[in-house]
């Protein structure tokens, strides 16, 4: 019997435990095995392979029973995943359900989730900017949060490293506030759009309208090639799941890399009850799983432990990780893990007309979905009476309708005719929020999921700073579509809940300081050195950029880092 | 009531709504139910049959497939069952089931009986005056809406009329008009 036992903690014993596939967890499943580690990959939902398991990507859209539109029934039970933008026909069975996983709004907050074997990277906006030391030295200039423990400088390279891989489309557009990265081809901007980039280009030195940058293969190169991905074929259907891997997800590229190797065990079904601890070694050894299918409790060992679980997640896994050493979850000394989280403020959109450049339309779809205006508020200084400041899209396409006043045949004849008007101009917000102590999500004290896990209650609300910001937003962008000459210009509040941007980071952040952080400069537990965090749990505050590429900047970094580390003996 | 029986034939054959395909319900036995399953809207036979109609009248057959070839009044039927809220769905029923006599208030005849033009006169009439009957408003507008969106969205159309891409492989943003 004492052989069996030996044997069957051998088959569960790694030399790394990976806990998500998401879009960090992903990029960790790679490094770990491309350096040579026995690498397990835990996933809490079912597995997803790339292009079999996209049952709607080659639907047209007849093929939808109600073209795409969710029922009526279908909105009222999950009215959470029925606000997220991406969730239709087409794509719903990515998402989670809002009865499948419950957990406690103190406020008012849409957690949008995707348990499958690459979870929300195959859903995300695929929009992507490096972060520049603007953003990094934030928190220490403006006093709020903690001094990021990195810099630009740190991070630089491993842009580098996981842009070339990926497949990033953006210009090299020579912006210290959004540093250049390696890029593919841009899509480029419109008609309409690039006349908005001169006007402001005259108007205002600080404001750039560039060309969106994203993980888009707009021509790709070997590398692209070698993980079976091909070229980007503006189909814009991207939730779908892309049979060309034209998009970077954790499924068409860093996922069946890893498996390449032979060095991958993917183990999807696996909820995390906990992470491990041992006192007497002073470190974490292993990791608690329910399997979902026989709801067995199994035990898997690794010397060093990624919590990728997506940024909420990896904050309930450590705080049910508790033991004599951490009653208050693991690395919880100082009481701050599942504090101070933040989010990106999306409540502002306008919209306007414009009436020149009508000699030109655009034909076929940019992937891109447009341009994009980097941060231009406090940069340099503060020069408002909020912190920091915002991002924005800024798109422009002609408005096409169809006249429907007719009957009959006056109106068949009508219904294909495509009559041509404006173009039609869109932007919306991307605005920093200060992360606050009082922004957190905790262990509910009496209620618990279908695995016996306690739930998670959320308390993250919007603030003063972020209503100001966003007046700012609607007078400056106002101005800017003034000068371009738009018209019909329309300010609108979006009533977007916290947590609909789907880029809520923090709670395990990084810092210098073990009393005032839970992670140091390389993602690791200050005091359990062994587990890193390197999924949007590890922000210290939020930049305005789409978060996904410094995740994964981050996590490369912390692998690299973590295999030095175990080679010296030091995990 | 000879014009039914060309339909009921036709609708014994595999029923292909706007391209979607959809098997017949094993229960279809000249019951006057209608021959799609619903699960919230009371449908008769013959309020299918006047749906028929009534965007066959409003998409009519051309040298190109109308409604009823299309079956988008089957479209109409299912949005209606599925998509929408319940205070909507029961004033798509009142609208229907009042609109035969709305319809002789205006033409002196029931609507399944008039002629092409005075069908058409009917329901530019209701275009005109929306505040008149809001039930029948409400009916006629998503009735109209549904069909628009059933038939621009039809496989018929977006292979035939405005090809739908679904590879298009470009983008051009200075492509000339």
């Amino acid at each position: 019997m004492a052989n069996i036992a030996i044997d069957s903690i051998k088959e569960r014993t790694f030399d790394a435990i990976v806990i998500g596939s998401g879009i960090s967890g992903g990029w960790a499943a790679k490094e770990f095995t491309e350096k040579g580690l026995k690498t397990l990959v835990l996933e809490r939902g079912r597995n997803v392979e790339h292009i079999k398991d996209y049952p709607t990507t080659n639907k047209f859209p007849y093929e939808f029973e109600h073209r795409n539109e969710m029922p009526f029934k279908d909105k009222e039970a999950n009215p959470i995943a029925n606000r997220c933008y991406a969730y239709g026909e087409d794509s719903q069975h990515f998402f989670v359900k809002d009865n499948e996983h419950p957990y406690v709004q103190e406020k008012p907050f849409d957690w949008i989730r995707g348990y499958q074997v690459g979870g929300k990277s195959l859903l995300w906006a695929r929009q992507t900017q490096r972060w520049s030391d603007f953003d990094f030295e934030g928190p220490a200039r403006d006093g709020f949060s903690v001094d990021w423990p990195i810099r630009y400088k740190d991070i630089a390279p491993w842009y580098t490293y996981v842009e070339r891989f990926s497949g990033i489309a953006g210009n090299k557009d020579g912006l210290a506030e959004l540093p250049d990265g390696d890029f593919l081809p841009a899509f480029p901007l419109n008609a309409a759009e690039n006349h908005f980039r001169e006007v402001i280009k005259g108007k205002y030195p600080n404001r750039h309208v560039i060309s969106a940058r994203c993980a888009h293969l707009s021509k790709p190169n070997q590398i692209h090639f070698d993980q079976g991905r091909g070229q980007c074929q503006n189909r814009i259907l991207c939730q779908r799941g892309c049979p060309f891997g034209g998009y970077f997800s954790s499924n068409a590229s860093t996922l069946p890399w890893a498996q390449k190797t032979g060095k991958l065990t993917l183990r999807p079904l696996s909820v995390v009850h906990s992470i491990i601890y041992d006192s007497k070694k002073g470190k974490a050894v292993g990791v608690k799983v329910i399997d979902t299918t026989t709801k067995e409790e199994i035990d898997f060992y690794a010397d060093v432990i990624f919590v990728n679980a997506s940024a909420i997640n990896t904050n309930l896994i450590l705080l049910n990780s508790v033991s004599d050493r951490f009653p208050n979850g693991l690395g919880n000394d100082n009481g701050l893990l599942g504090k101070y989280m933040a989010f990106h403020n999306y409540s502002a959109a306008i919209t306007a007309e414009f009436e020149g450049q009508l000699q030109y339309k655009t034909d076929g779809r940019n992937p891109a979905s447009g341009g994009y205006i980097p941060r231009f508020r406090n940069v340099y200084k503060q020069e408002t009476d909020f912190l920091r400041g915002y991002a924005a899209a800024f798109s422009a396409r002609r408005k096409e309708w169809n006249d429907t006043n007719g009957v009959g045949e006056d109106l068949k004849k009508h219904l294909i005719k495509k009559e041509l008007g404006p173009w039609k101009i869109g932007s919306h917000m991307m605005g920093e929020t200060i992360p606050k102590e009082n922004n957190q999500v905790k262990l509910d004290s009496s209620l618990k999921d279908s695995w016996g896990i306690p739930q998670l209650s959320i308390s993250i609300d919007y603030d003063e700073n972020d209503h100001k910001m966003r007046a700012d937003y609607f007078e400056q962008m106002k101005d800017m579509f003034e000068s371009a000459g738009f018209i019909n210009i329309e300010t609108r509040i979006v009533d977007r809940r916290p947590g609909n941007d789907i880029h809520e980071m923090g709670g395990v952040r990084m810092g210098k300081d073990s009393n005032t952080s839970l992670l140091n400069e390389w993602n690791q537990l200050h005091s359990c050195k062994n587990v890193f965090v390197t999924d949007g749990a590890c922000m210290t505050s939020t930049g305005t950029q789409n978060p996904s590429l410094t995740y994964m900047a981050l996590t490369a970094r912390a692998c690299d880092y973590a295999v030095a580390q175990l080679k010296k003996g030091n995990l | 009531m000879n014009q039914l029986i060309p339909r009921r034939t036709a609708i014994r054959n595999l029923l292909i709504i706007a391209g979607g395909a959809m098997v017949l319900p094993a229960c279809y036995n000249k019951s006057g139910k209608p021959t799609i399953q619903l699960n919230n809207l009371s449908l008769t036979e013959e309020d299918e049959l006047f749906l028929e109609i009534l965007c066959e009248t409003l998409v009519p057959e051309t040298d190109s497939p109308g409604a009823k070839s299309l079956k988008l009044h089957l479209f109409v039927m299912k949005m209606v069952d599925d998509c929408y809220k319940a205070e909507d769905q029961q004033m798509f029923i009142n609208g229907l089931k009042k609109f035969d006599a709305f319809a002789k208030g205006k033409i002196g005849k029931s609507f399944l009986e008039a002629s092409v033009p005075e069908r058409e006169e009917v329901l530019k009439g209701i275009q005109k005056d929306k505040e008149k009957d809001k039930a029948i408003h409400k009916f006629y507008q998503i009735t109209k809406s549904k069909t628009i969106q059933g038939y621009l969205n039809s496989e018929y159309v977006m292979t035939n009329l405005v090809k739908y891409e679904l590879v298009p492989g470009r983008y051009n943003g200075y492509f000339p008009v």
